[in-house]
């Protein structure tokens, strides 16, 4: 039986899953960094913009894909960059304090920001209140 | 011009797209200590991928392999949410096989 490996679905695998760990791991410290978020925003979508033209002028399909995937993840990036500005209004991801842009959700009269990563526990297999959910992480 | 990456860039965003209510409904209905099943399925489908001829075929299959093994690092950020009210919680989860075994183990979050 003649069982050619095909690496291609292996080689989109890979950028795809170091590309998603990339992006998780940047657009939080991106958005936790920045104070004028449109900069990061533009740059993701510009490089991501790239890609795409890149991997539509390479013949190789291996490249191509890679660029492709690589292309699109930054779009999404982009994308959450926005979203995870809004969870840390939400107090959804933590505020970092020594930004100013940060800081001003922090002091904002009833804030729902919080330095607090909420998520940053191991679950304890039934629902908590607030003010356990603060408690389980400090 | 070459279509074929920008056509997988595209696939791949809705294969993405498809890994968010894995990993809700699958934190949701089987909760988080479903991980090692939902990161060997992952791998499975990656190993799949190579017996695939068809170029776009062997992508998809291994982008949605790649999805499934991130979801399983997903999983248990995801139960935290639920825990706090970010996500409705369910208390009559389906357990896994062995879940008192794999709650031994360090949950991967990447």
């Amino acid at each position: 039986m003649n069982m050619e490996i095909n690496p291609l679905g292996l080689i989109a695998a890979l950028t795809a899953f170091v590309s998603i760990w990339a992006g998780h791991v940047s657009v939080r410290k991106i958005e936790a960094e920045t104070i004028q978020l449109w900069k990061p925003v533009l740059i993701a979508i510009a490089l991501g913009i790239g890609l795409e033209i890149v991997a539509l002028t390479i013949t190789n399909r291996s490249l191509s894909t890679v660029f492709g995937i690589l292309g699109i993840t930054l779009l999404w990036d982009a994308l959450e960059l926005r979203r995870q500005a809004k969870r840390v209004r939400k107090g959804h991801a933590p505020a970092n304090p020594r930004n100013p842009r940060h800081a001003a959700l922090l002091a904002e009269p009833n804030t729902h920001a919080t330095p607090l990563n909420i998520l940053d526990r191991n679950p304890v297999g039934r629902t908590v209140s607030a003010e356990e959910a603060i408690l389980l992480v400090k | 011009m070459n279509p074929f990456g920008l056509i997988i860039g595209i696939a791949t965003l809705l294969i993405i797209g498809l890994g968010f209510p894995l990993v809700i409904r699958g934190e949701r209905y089987l909760g988080y200590t479903w991980w090692p099943y939902m990161m060997g399925t992952g791998t499975l489908i990656v190993i799949l991928s190579l017996f695939v001829r068809t170029d776009w075929l062997s992508v998809i299959t291994g982008v949605l392999g790649a999805t499934f093994i991130w979801g399983s690092t997903e999983l248990k950020e995801q139960a935290v949410r639920a825990e706090v009210g970010w996500f409705p919680f369910n208390a009559t989860k389906i357990k896994p096989p062995f879940e008192s075994t794999i709650k031994k183990w360090k949950t991967p979050h990447l």
